[in-house]
């Protein structure tokens, strides 16, 4: 109890101090000591209560106090909103404001005649435990980190700027006290003040800047939160009307017992503000505009703080939204939208913080809709994503922020170079973004998780949803991941000045990042596990321990090949790029022009503004979640509570974990990448044979493809950069981990997902060279991987939704095979195979056809070894496809292998065929017709598949 | 026998021709003609290949380009001056702006001559510059440097260059 008292003065006593010290030699002790003791006594929590949640008895009369006390700051806030309101002159405000004070007003009138104060208003649970360490530990170490950042920026406004860094210190120790208020209370009066705190306090960070637009983005931030402010408030009028007892924790119980009726209003409400301080659509453009603040504030508000008490409050509510269907119908729904459509957003943007704010909100998306499904295993993955999503987001606001101060730019097209200019940022900001999207990382564990939630409430528009916006965040990142990755021969290392403070939280994040990703499994097992049996009396297993296992080792590897220079090979012969001939300087890509002229040779990044345009897409988001909201209010309110509180339907699917130990997998991967090679060379060379006689040709010899392997092994060695090559062993690597994994029968999902993470190492080194052909190759690649990619989710989804498990052994157990009940899908996977194998029409990226692609696309700067690495790799690929085809018609009976090869055989034929009969289209062709046959196969059988239980 | 000569890559290069030894380049490529029998594909990119096809003279324009590919494609490498041009100068040796064949930028290990070459004797053009090929990868295997300072053919076109190199000339006459 002391340590929790402790928990919410230190940050306080702080905040008061540093209101004091406006010198830099006062401020930075206090800053620090204030941080470090927030840090350890977090820690300190985290050991005392894991697993011991724990009411905090108080005497009534404190109870009482801190109730009263918790309304007056309300009405206090209240009324410095609207003398903001007024200073400003701004009407919305004033209107918004005079509303929620006189809610307020009411709602602390409540709470001084109520004599039901609740002896116990504080509250700790696991969640709470792992909001507090998130706050404490992500929340001071950005603190920190302020205070260094906070010296340039005042730097660069000039001299003679009043200087309110006191002010601004002070408020971000105020919102982490603020914060553990919220996390901790589980009186809602009590924790209705924090809320609002944190309201008020954003809105002065982010007005930090006083000028024209912070000021539009502080007024755009608290109007838009006000609502949500008005929302909480009513809820707890009516909460108090109804005679619920205002304490969080025990609302489901209360639920379970008296029934939902009376809480449907209240829970609609509560969830309004919820998804509002989360930024979800309609309400998304307060933390848009919160980015014209200092990168701390945008830190702290988006990754750890602010946003996060939203979806806490969601997750914490996640059980009564099983109970009350319309209200879940909402969460999900709004969630499921502005994750699809803020990914695809993000894409058009080029500006970095906006990039991150948009993904965030995509993120915050998916974990709204996670708890508004409200099974155990949404609750499993909204929990996972808030952990790595916080340690990934708020690593990659630190760098931004710090690059910008370097650079002078928050732009990704000016990070050009970076890998030479800023090596150590450049790399923690590569882990930042691996971390948020790349196959190992906690966050699309999260997704395998959601995706099994989903499936259990049949709910295949979401699923798709998922899938497609799955798809964009690879396109968005992997573009930004590309840019950082090139490599320049000269550039000069600008990194001196960047301030020791700043390093140590940059530092101490990415290692919580790799921790965070280490302790997967004990973190399921041991924190998360326990807090879903206390709530729902039982935790679900999505995941093999093993799987997890192999995840941390790549995870380890993968920051390792970042990190250290290994795989640095420093003695190869080093070459320039590829400029037609007519290189003059390659380092800055000058030519040889026409007439004489010297030319430069430019790329951007790839923006897409006429098909991702955030004009169109906001309008759209914001019509659809508004009508939503409306849609959602209106049937509550129309509606009689009876028939609203009808419990959500959904058919629990155990995930069947059958796939084999750690042994099998190693033999597995031993044995795949000792035959795939042989049989994959094998099919290549009977591919260009088969070619040769559909051309009327006699062909090369069968064993083509292995010569031209040994001569590119003799070649040679000479690379652009010292990097590459390190890049593409990855890759087949992890391409030779997919294969194992599923020749043992082990997990399909992270099959498709390390499939996705050897593309993505390959598409890194291209993008390392910095040469023309290779980065337009690599962005092929990557609009590949976003044009197929949905329908290999959707692909697993239907795997999972016909077997009850992901593990491909499950297939040797089914009376018939798959593709009986999946035939859209395979339809659609043999669309995608075109793509994936580079036959044409669809191979954009790089094509082994001389009158389609002269230079060779993404391999343009690679040669001799590294070629043939990535021929070694094709041919490991194209086999592992192909078992994915086979993999339909695989049922328990000794016959199935025959019927399997067989149907292989077939459709190795047609892509061949295929491949020499089409001509290679445009890209806008390849994603319209993969993504239109993705939509129509994912949501004709998903919502066969999961409905059928329900039926 | 080495691989070298087995996957034989080809980076084709227009120097400053007719375009009929061009033609005549695609020609080999065509089903007729099936240069892939042997192995052998058209990369287009310097760092791919292991054979550079030459067709027309170098001119003042041109010969930093040519020099330029030359040294971006890896060793063992070979080139092969394909049409008359390419090994002399042809009928254009005389002009202004040409400075002759392309032995006058880089080392031609392979001369072809034609006018237009026929695709036979790319394909034979070729397939010698393989055997000079096998015969740099057999030095790198011993860590000698690729090239061979006695045998070397040497750049400007000098006598001694010229006669080392395998001249199909003479190997057509005999045919």
């Amino acid at each position: 109890m002391a340590i929790i008292g402790m928990l919410i003065a230190v940050p306080l006593v702080a905040a008061a101090l540093l209101l004091v010290a406006r010198d830099d030699s006062q401020r930075d002790p206090i800053a620090i000591v204030a941080a470090i003791i927030i840090a350890m006594l977090a820690a300190l929590t985290a050991v005392t209560y894991l697993n011991a949640p724990a009411f905090f008895e108080v005497p009534v009369s404190v109870a009482e106090l801190g109730t009263y006390a918790a309304a007056i700051i309300d009405v206090l806030l209240g009324f410095i909103i609207l003398s903001y309101a007024i200073r400003y002159r701004n009407a919305w405000a004033l209107g918004l404001g005079a509303v929620q004070l006189a809610t307020a007003i009411w709602c602390g009138v409540l709470a001084f005649e109520s004599t039901e104060h609740g002896a116990t208003p504080l509250y700790i649970d696991n969640l709470s435990v792992i909001m507090v360490l998130i706050v404490g530990v992500v929340g001071s170490l950005i603190c920190v980190y302020a205070l260094g950042y906070m010296k340039d920026f005042q730097a660069h406004q000039g001299e003679g700027a009043p200087d309110r860094r006191h002010q601004f210190m002070a408020l971000m120790f105020l919102f982490l006290s603020a914060m553990f208020i919220i996390v901790l209370s589980d009186n809602m009066d009590w924790m209705l003040a924090g809320w609002e705190i944190t309201t008020v306090c954003s809105f002065l960070m982010i007005g930090y800047a006083q000028n024209e637009e912070s000021k539009k983005s502080a007024l755009l931030q608290i109007n838009l939160n006000m609502i949500g402010g008005i929302a909480f408030h009513v809820a707890i009028i009516l909460m108090h009307g109804a005679g619920v007892p205002l304490s969080l924790s025990a609302l489901p119980a209360f639920a379970a017992i008296v029934g939902t009726e009376r809480l449907v209003l209240p829970l609609m409400l509560l969830a309004v503000a919820g998804l509002v301080k989360a930024a979800q659509m309609p309400f998304h453009s307060w933390l848009l505009g919160a980015m014209v603040a200092p990168t701390p504030t945008s830190a702290l508000l988006h990754s750890s703080t602010m946003v996060k008490a939203g979806v806490f409050l969601l997750v914490k509510l996640a059980p009564l939204f099983l109970m009350v269907p319309v209200a879940s119908l909402m969460v999900v729904f709004i969630g499921g939208v502005t994750f699809l459509l803020c990914s695809f957003m993000a894409i058009s943007q080029s500006n970095a913080k906006r990039v991150l704010a948009y993904s965030t909100i995509a993120n915050l998306g998916l974990i709204s809709a996670c708890a508004g499904v409200g099974t155990p295993p949404a609750v499993w993955a909204a929990v996972f994503l808030i952990i790595f999503h916080t340690v990934s987001k708020s690593l990659l606001f630190l760098c931004v922020g710090t690059v910008e101060h370097r650079i002078g730019s928050r732009n990704i097209e000016d990070m050009d170079g970076l890998f030479s200019r800023l090596p150590r940022l450049t790399r923690f900001m590569m882990l930042g973004i691996m971390g948020m999207f790349v196959a190992p990382f906690g966050m699309l564990i999260s997704k395998w998780a959601t995706l099994v939630s989903f499936a259990e409430t049949g709910n295949a528009p979401f699923l798709v949803m998922l899938a497609f916006g799955s798809a964009a965040t690879f396109f968005f990142w992997a573009k930004w991941l590309g840019k950082l990755a090139g490599v320049p021969q000269r550039a000069e290392n600008e990194e001196g000045g960047v301030h020791r403070t700043e390093w140590a939280a940059i530092g101490s994040v990415a290692v919580l990042l790799l921790l965070s990703c280490v302790a997967l499994p004990l973190l399921s097992q041991g924190v998360v596990g326990p807090y879903l049996a206390g709530v729902y009396a039982e935790a679900p297993s999505l995941i093999d321990i093993d799987n997890l296992v192999i995840m941390v080792v790549i995870v380890v590897f993968i920051a390792i090949v970042l990190l250290t220079p290994w795989g640095r090979a420093t003695k190869k012969k080093r070459v320039e790029v590829y400029l037609g001939g007519q290189c003059t300087d390659p380092d800055t890509r000058r030519y040889h022009g026409s007439m004489g002229r010297t030319m430069t040779s430019s790329k951007r990044n790839w923006y897409m503004e006429d098909i991702f345009g955030e004009p169109l897409i906001t309008r759209i988001g914001v019509i659809i979640s508004s009508a939503v909201l409306f849609v959602a209010f209106a049937v509550s309110l129309m509606l009689s509570p009876a028939l609203l509180s009808v419990p959500m339907l959904f058919s629990e699917r155990n995930v069947l974990l059958v796939g084999p130990g750690l042994p099998g997998i190693l033999i597995g991967i031993v044995c795949f990448a000792i035959a795939a090679p042989i049989i994959g060379c094998l099919l290549d060379g009977l591919d260009r044979k088969l070619s040769a006689r559909m051309q009327g040709r006699v062909g090369p010899r069968l064993l083509q493809p292995y010569y031209d392997v040994r001569k590119l092994l003799q070649k040679e060695q000479a690379s652009v950069n010292a990097v590459d090559e390190a890049y593409i062993t990855c890759a087949l690597i992890s391409c030779t981990v997919a294969g194992g994994m599923f020749v043992s029968g082990s997990n399909l999902l992270m099959c498709v997902f390390l499939v996705t993470l050897a593309t993505l190492f390959v598409v890194i080194a291209a993008y390392s060279a910095r040469s023309p052909f290779a980065d337009t190759g690599a962005d092929r690649e990557c609009l590949q991987v976003m044009s197929y990619e949905p329908m290999l989710l959707i692909m697993t989804m239907g795997f999972f939704a016909a077997t009850q498990s992901f593990d491909v052994v499950q297939l040797t157990r089914l009376p018939a095979p798959i593709v009986t009940v999946l035939p859209p899908i395979f339809a659609g996977l043999l669309f995608i195979l075109t793509i994936k194998l580079r036959k044409s029409p669809f191979d954009l990226s790089y094509s082994h056809h001389a009158h389609q692609e002269l230079v060779k696309g993404i391999t343009t700067e690679m040669s001799g070894r590294t070629l043939a690495k990535v021929e070694i790799m094709h041919w490991c690929e194209s086999v592992l496809f192909l078992m994915w085809v086979g993999m339909f018609f695989i049922w328990d009976s000794p016959l199935s292998g025959v019927v399997a090869l067989v149907v292989v055989a077939a459709v190795w034929f047609f892509e061949i065929w295929i491949d020499n009969n089409f001509a290679r289209v445009k890209w806008q062709t390849c994603l319209k017709l993969a993504w239109l046959v993705a939509l129509v196969a994912g949501l004709v059988n998903l919502s066969y598949v999961l409905l059928t239980p329900f039926i | 026998m080495g691989y070298s000569s087995k996957s034989p890559w080809l980076i084709h290069y227009d120097g400053s021709s007719c375009n009929g030894c061009d033609i005549e380049v695609l020609d080999a490529l065509t089903p007729l003609y099936d240069i892939e029998r042997f192995g052998i594909i058209n990369t287009g990119n310097p760092k791919h290949a292991d054979i550079f096809l030459v067709t027309g003279s170098v001119n003042h324009q041109n010969i930093g380009v040519v020099q330029h590919i030359y040294e971006q494609m890896l060793e063992p490498k070979v080139v092969v001056a394909c049409g008359v041009c390419a090994c002399t100068g042809g009928v254009f040796r005389d002009c202004y702006n040409v400075l002759g064949g392309v032995d006058k930028a880089i080392p031609v290990d392979v001369y072809a001559p034609g006018c237009a070459i026929r695709p036979e004797s790319i394909i034979d053009a070729v397939l010698e510059g393989v055997k000079v090929l096998d015969a740099k990868a057999d030095r790198m295997r011993r860590g000698l440097p690729a090239v061979d300072p006695e045998t070397a053919p040497a750049v400007s076109g000098s006598e001694a260059g010229a006669s080392a190199a395998v001249n199909l000339a003479a190997k057509e006459a005999t045919n």
